[in-house]
């Protein structure tokens, strides 16, 4: 029976190829665009290289100061972190992390390269899983010493180095020297906390003006055992960050949370009440995305009903029911999504890898992964269900009679 | 074998009521070949889509085998349509779409067979209509007397009690009518019941029996 479904299937798209073809453009690009766009949340929010951790994974990454008169919005300063991070009790590292800064570094050939620079400690190489090419991380002693030593990426010792090795080579970076200790696989610029081309200890700034406040250029990072622990440290550092005394006069108040990446981006970049929410919004984005060639493919589907009014009455007449015609048809949809989704996830690849190549995100890594493909195709068959259905039902509620003198009413 | 007791047969639109078929009494015994007859829209096809389960009566009884079927479920009626009858229409209602042999074979889909049984008892259909050599064609390689023989293989393909044929010859010359007729007649004579409208006295003259309708009524 399914052998004669899918033949039919194949002949009923071979008959219309225009409407064939609309029909599979329809479904081919907004499956590409529905997996562009996962793959684009994906490599944000998934536990990717070198954040294999981010499950465990929770961050301050904004510090409100708030007065009568005044409010100041910005990163964490170094005193929050070292009086309310680093105190948490019985969590496995606590990291502090620079935001990045674009510098220039001079070479011995007189060129000038444009890098990003990132401060932080050695704790930072525990919790993310850098892949080292070469030597390895900085070290508690290098960090507490304030040795200039750093740890450079890959594109970056290409540039500086060609073939040779980068390890214990100098380099001068942001007016200053560093001895290069280990060379990283390049990271994917939107991984925002470990992105950079050069990292060295964050005790080598200049100056201690880096050491006071409570707001600052920095983020804080933790590392838990375990995910359940993750509502116990939020309470515990939210108390620590309360009982901070504020130095500045001009505030009152100071409130910073730990939270995870998804979280810091739906409750502070969108200010949208809780994390449930933006993922709501985003899948009634997609369904909302999905439902206008889900439409176009019930029309269409509803006209090749038409087409057929003969097939249906002669199956109805020779004992088919109205469930086995709906099976039958959404057989047929099914196929002509899969071909659609097939093609979807072809050209989404192509997309991908257009975008890797492009240089349009530096060190992108967009990839079609298994867990992308799985949603690809659970995507395409909630389409192929949801714009068969209703046209099924409508076939399979055709009088046999009617559809046998080929009057659809 | 079929009974039809003081059926009517009503048809309503939002303004008209349409009186298709009144006060019918007959009953057709197994092995009889019956044909109806009457002038166009006197109620025959009416009556066949009756007896055929395709269509319920609005007053009255049809009985197939004793048993009371004009008010069925979906699935119960469907499956009387698939297990006793069998249907062959004026305009073959072949699907274009499938070669000769998959068409013949739909009847079989609803039924639980192996893929082997139904090519078999499909292909002995084909045969018997004399179309073994032709089971990979497609309908519109035939003729319009072979695409009616693929479509009463299609009919017998389950080795119905009851084949009912509307006006089956209607699209056919004379010689290829004939054809057809006769394989109408040995089916009937291997123990089929067979009723069929046409407008046709030669073909009807052939049958066991003629039944008459005239504006919706039998005139026997």
């Amino acid at each position: 029976m399914i052998r004669n479904y899918l033949l039919i299937a194949w002949k009923v798209l071979l008959r219309r190829k225009f409407f064939t073809f609309v029909s599979l453009f329809g479904i081919t690009f907004t499956i590409v665009v529905l997996l562009v766009v996962t793959a684009l949340l994906d490599h944000i929010f998934a536990p990717h290289y070198p954040e294999s951790n981010l499950g465990r994974t929770l961050g301050v990454y904004a510090v409100v100061q708030q007065g009568d008169q005044s409010k100041r919005t910005g990163f964490a300063g170094y005193t929050l972190l070292e009086r309310a991070l680093r105190q948490l009790e019985n969590v496995e590292q606590t990291a502090i992390i620079q935001a990045q800064n674009k510098v220039a570094s001079y070479q011995d050939d007189g060129r000038k390269l444009e890098l990003f620079l990132k401060r932080t400690d050695d704790a930072f190489w525990r919790i993310m899983t850098f892949d080292f090419l070469e030597g390895g991380p900085f070290s508690a002693s290098d960090y507490e010493q304030a040795r200039p030593v750093a740890v450079i990426n890959q594109s970056t010792a290409a540039e500086m180095f060609g073939e040779r090795s980068a390890l214990g080579q100098s380099i001068d970076v942001d007016n200053q020297q560093f001895r290069v200790v280990g060379v990283v696989r390049d990271v994917p610029f939107l991984r925002v906390l470990p992105y950079s081309d050069v990292w060295v200890p964050l005790t080598t700034s200049r100056g201690e003006q880096w050491r006071e406040g409570l707001s600052g250029s920095l983020f804080g990072i933790v590392l838990a055992h375990d995910h359940s622990d993750f509502p116990r440290l939020k309470r515990e550092f939210a108390g620590r960050v309360a009982q901070l005394p504020i130095p500045d006069k001009e505030f009152k108040t100071v409130r910073a949370e730990l939270r995870t990446l998804f979280e810091f981006v739906a409750l502070d970049l969108f200010e949208i009440g809780d994390t449930s929410r933006l993922r709501m919004v985003i899948a009634v984005l997609a369904l909302m995305f999905m439902a206008l060639p889900a439409i176009n493919l019930i029309n269409l589907n509803l006209s090749r009903i038409m087409e057929r009014l003969s097939e249906i009455g002669v199956r109805k007449a020779f004992g088919a029911t109205s469930p086995t015609l709906i099976g039958q048809f959404l057989v047929e949809n099914v196929v002509l999504t899969l071909v659609g989704g097939a093609a979807g996830l072809l050209f989404a690849g192509l997309v991908l890898s257009a975008l890797n190549n492009s240089g349009f995100i530096p060190s992108a890594a967009f990839s079609l992964n298994f867990r992308i493909f799985g949603w690809g195709l659970l995507l395409t068959l909630v389409f192929a269900v949801v714009s068969g259905i209703y046209p099924a039902w409508r076939m399979s509620r055709l009088h046999p009679i009617e559809a046998l003198k080929g009057d659809s009413r | 074998m079929i009974e039809l007791q003081e059926v009517e047969k009503v048809y309503r639109t939002d303004r008209v009521e349409t009186l298709a078929l009144a006060q019918i009494n007959m009953s057709i015994a197994r092995g009889e070949f019956v044909s109806v007859m009457g002038p166009s829209g006197c109620g025959k096809s009416t009556l066949l889509n009756l007896v055929g389960l395709l269509d319920a009566p609005s007053a009255g009884r049809v009985l197939l085998d004793g048993a009371e079927v004009g008010h069925g479920s979906d699935r119960s009626l469907a499956r009387l349509r698939n297990s006793k009858l069998g249907f062959i229409f004026q305009s073959f209602h072949l699907v274009a779409d499938l070669s000769v042999i998959d068409n013949v074979q739909i009847p079989l889909l609803y039924r639980a067979l192996t893929t082997r049984e139904r090519k078999s008892m499909a292909t002995a259909a084909l045969e018997r209509v004399g179309l073994g050599s032709r089971v990979h064609h497609y309908p519109s390689q035939l003729s319009g007397g072979q695409q009616q023989r693929v479509a009463i293989a299609r009919a017998i393909v389950g080795r119905p009690d009851i084949l009912l044929a509307d006006e089956p010859t209607g699209n056919l010359d004379s010689n290829m009518g004939d054809e057809i007729m006769s394989i109408l007649r040995e089916l009937n004579e291997e123990g089929t019941t067979v009723v069929m409208v046409t407008h046709d006295q030669r073909m009807a003259a052939q049958t066991h029996r003629i039944v008459r309708l005239f504006d919706g009524r039998q005139v026997n």
